[in-house]
């Protein structure tokens, strides 16, 4: 099932299939980890739902959800 | 300061060679730094831009080094100005000069991206060497990291160290020292074949176009940043475009696509260079996991939150205070001191007593502040709940631009802008923190309280009790941040051209906080405001003592004096007498003649020649409005906002000419629009001054012009809108 990281719950995990974004954020978001082919686990949500949290190559990362919705997920 | 610079760069010796600190944030980059240099630093910015640059004196046994402090990065992506600044360092442009050593800085916890600045900076051929830091939380966390084989598989000296306690930091020193003489490389990634024919095409192509030459690092630059900053020099972006459009397409024809495309080639070469080099001892424990569940949790994690930032708040708004009475009594001491010995010198009396004395008074009087913030700043920085604060309320700003990291700065912009403006340091998104910066004076400070009790206490107490008074305390105190949101939503939609940086925050582990370090930052912050910020703020205070002494003529004395002789007046004390001849000079002086000369501009809100003139001389620090309002209603400098006497005064005040001859100057809607003038107003030359030194002067005077107007058309629609009620 693919989607965008988004909309995944808490505790959801999905490998990384791309990101659509213009090179800027797309390479930002790449040097961070968001790369294809690593998993990506949602860990937690801030209070007002935005930013989430999530696990990625063992380290934790906060994104806005307008980010987090520029990366294609495939959930296994 | 231009002679303050010239003397610190004299410290260090431009044949001395120059060696960089590199790496990503919260490496512990900067504790390294400290440890190295100790007390011998240089803070200023880089030219054009706002981003700081750190350097220091390096001394390994008897060779002197410059050691630099390079900003944090993840990557050398170079979209903005600011983040251009790295490159133009490492790539020795725009008269920088090139290092002739590069320290990466590594967290040993987290080495594989921490490494790719490294990988992308083997590009620019420059020697380097490795500090293995935080290998102590690394190894608690269950990651073993083979030195040896990092060391042989990287080409480059490694050394461990723990730059919290200072441990490795001798063997970084001679290790530094030996690879001046023996530099050694990293190894560079081999480009496929079609990025390399890329760069290939770019430099010749920008040559060809007669632009600057361009290296292989800066040519990967303009290929996979799109808008790079790197226009190389030449007019033609068109062509420009072409040329990295045609890259982008072979980049995708490699099946990956442009914008990740780099990274991800970057982390296919670490892996297999890393390969060996870190294990795993089981799961990687993660120790912020269960400190996070309570810390982020819905409900507990907010109510946290308030708790420290009330905590924070409190301390800046509570603690500072019996420090800013000392500097206060201190200065009245000095100046009851040195007013005597001057007797006979009347004007180089009032400069030195009301000019330059209470000027370095009115510096210092911000230090307590900006100290007590800035411990608190490091101690949540250090800790890592910074970061967690602001993903908790980064939803609360995101709408107009700024982010959760504003809080802190604005928040303590409720004590005092100046300290507030200084935190914006804390974002490290250009645009936010602009945004940051030009709200805060928004943010209703401690100064402007006096006015309000004064003006809330004359006239609305009285009339309307004392619920409707605190209620307009509070509206007083949330009217700017009730402005200042929107206006950040319209200044980042319509006006500011940077382009926002994704809110994208490494969550770090929790850090036991180190003293050294916290005293070090509150060092460094308020010698930096001292020297830096506090020699504008007393040139202001000067200038403007004489706006408001001269001219001093005699006669204008001998007048009061003559029509107080006359038969006919009444007996009036002596003390009554001075007043009033205090008065009648400052209606006499520049500032006083000005005021008058422009109060047709404050007409339309309402003010008299005495507010317009009480209004103008609170510019250089609003909360002089009390001790002028006192001098102009021939009660003396030494009143207060409570004083009986200014308050019946301004009750009984009526307009002597004009068309309203008879009628009282202090209306509700007058009143109002004082008070909102004073919340809106950029009435504080401190603030200006240190606008002017995070940012630049341009934005100072943006920031100044914008405020004053907002609030000239505040109170006049309020005036307007009153009188027609």
């Amino acid at each position: 099932m693919s989607g965008t990281l988004d909309g995944l719950q808490v505790g959801d995990s999905a490998e990384i299939i791309d990101i659509s974004s213009d090179c800027n954020r797309a390479g930002r978001m790449a040097t961070l980890g968001f790369i294809p082919g690593r998993r990506v686990t949602v860990t937690r949500l801030a209070p007002l739902g935005d930013p989430i949290s999530v696990d990625i190559d063992g380290q934790e990362i906060s994104l806005r959800r307008a980010e987090a919705r520029l990366i294609q997920v495939k959930q296994a | 300061m231009a002679t303050l610079d010239s003397k610190k760069s004299s410290l260090s010796n431009n044949t001395s060679p120059l060696v960089a600190l590199v790496g990503n944030p919260n490496t512990g980059k900067s504790t390294l730094f400290n440890r190295l240099t100790g007390l011998r630093q240089h803070i200023a910015n880089y030219p054009g831009v706002t981003v700081e640059k750190k350097s220091g004196l390096l001394r390994i046994g008897n060779q002197d080094l410059n050691l630099l402090d390079l900003p944090g990065c993840y990557n050398l992506t170079a979209v903005s100005r600011d983040e251009r600044v790295v490159m133009d360092v490492l790539g020795g442009r725009h008269g920088l000069r090139r290092p002739d050593l590069l320290v990466f800085v590594v967290d040993a916890s987290n080495l594989k991206r921490n490494l790719l600045l490294a990988s992308q900076c083997a590009e620019l051929g420059i020697p380097a060497i490795m500090a293995l830091n935080q290998c102590d939380a690394a190894k608690r966390n269950g990651i073993q990291i083979d030195t040896a084989l990092l060391s042989k598989q990287f080409g480059i000296p490694v050394v461990e160290t723990v730059a919290t306690r200072g441990r490795g930091v001798d063997d970084l020193k001679s290790a530094i020292s030996n690879a001046l003489s023996n530099p050694a490389f990293l190894p560079r990634i081999q480009w496929p074949e079609c990025i390399a024919k890329g760069c290939q095409v770019l430099q010749t192509g920008v040559k060809d176009l007669g632009g600057d030459g361009v290296t292989q690092a800066e040519a990967l630059r303009v290929l996979f940043d799109s808008d790079s900053v790197f226009t190389c020099g030449i007019s033609d972006k068109i062509c420009l475009k072409k040329m990295v459009d045609a890259a982008h397409q072979d980049i995708r024809g490699l099946g990956l696509s442009p914008g990740s495309a780099e990274a991800v080639l970057h982390y296919r070469h670490l892996e297999s260079l890393l390969d060996g080099v870190v294990t795993t001892t089981g799961p990687i424990a993660r120790s912020h996991e269960s400190i996070d569940a309570i810390l982020l949790h819905r409900v507990w994690g907010t109510l946290i939150f308030f708790v420290v930032m009330y905590v924070v708040f409190q301390s800046l708004y509570s603690w500072a205070g019996p420090l800013m009475d000392l500097i206060d009594t201190v200065t009245g001491m000095a100046q009851g001191f040195i007013s005597p010995l001057l007797e006979n010198m009347p004007v180089l009396q009032s400069l030195i007593c009301g000019g330059i004395i209470s000027g370095v008074g009115g510096v210092l009087i911000f230090l307590p502040q900006i100290l007590i913030l800035f411990f608190f700043i490091s101690l949540l920085e250090d800790t890592g709940y910074m970061a967690r604060a602001a993903f908790l309320v980064d939803k609360l700003f995101s709408w107009c631009g700024l982010n959760g990291r504003s809080f802190v700065p604005l928040l303590s912009s409720y004590a005092c802008a100046i300290p507030g403006v200084m935190a914006a340091r804390t974002l490290s998104d250009p645009k936010a923190r602009l945004t940051t910066i030009l709200m805060a004076p928004f943010m209703s400070c401690s100064a402007r309280l006096p006015v309000y009790i004064l003006l809330i206490g004359t006239f609305i107490e009285p009339r309307y009790g004392a619920f409707a008074a605190g209620w307009a305390l509070f509206a007083m105190h949330f009217i700017g941040l009730a402005l200042a949101l929107p206006l950040a939503w319209l200044l980042n939609t319509f006006f500011l051209k940077i382009k926002p940086q994704p809110f994208i925050l490494e969550m770090p582990d929790y850090r036991v906080p180190t003293l050294r370090n916290i005293f070090h930052r509150m060092w460094e912050r308020g010698r930096e405001f001292v020297l830096r910020a506090g020699t504008v703020i007393l040139a202001f205070s000067i200038i403007i003592w004489c706006l408001l002494y001269f001219p001093r003529n005699p006669s204008v004395a001998e007048k009061v004096r003559a029509d107080f002789a006359a038969p006919s007046a009444s007996a009036i004390s002596i003390d009554a007498l001075e007043h009033r001849i205090e008065s009648a000079y400052i209606e006499q002086s520049y500032l006083g003649r000005f005021g008058k000369a422009v109060q047709p501009v404050f007409e339309p809100a309402g003010f008299d020649w005495k507010i317009t003139v009480g209004v103008l001389s609170s510019f250089p620090a609003r909360e002089v409005i009390i001790a002028t309002m006192g001098i102009i209603y021939n009660l003396g400098a030494d009143v207060d906002e409570g004083s009986e006497d200014l308050r019946t005064i301004l009750q009984n005040e009526k307009w002597t000419s004009g068309p309203r001859m008879g009628q009282p100057v202090y209306t509700l809607p007058v009143v109002i629009g004082i008070m909102v003038f004073f919340a809106l107003c950029m009435q504080c030359g401190a603030t200006v001054a240190i606008i002017a030194r995070e940012l630049d002067w341009r934005w100072a005077t943006f920031s100044f012009f914008g405020m004053t107007t907002l609030a000239w058309i505040s109170a006049v629609v309020i005036y307007q809108i009153g009188k027609l009620f």
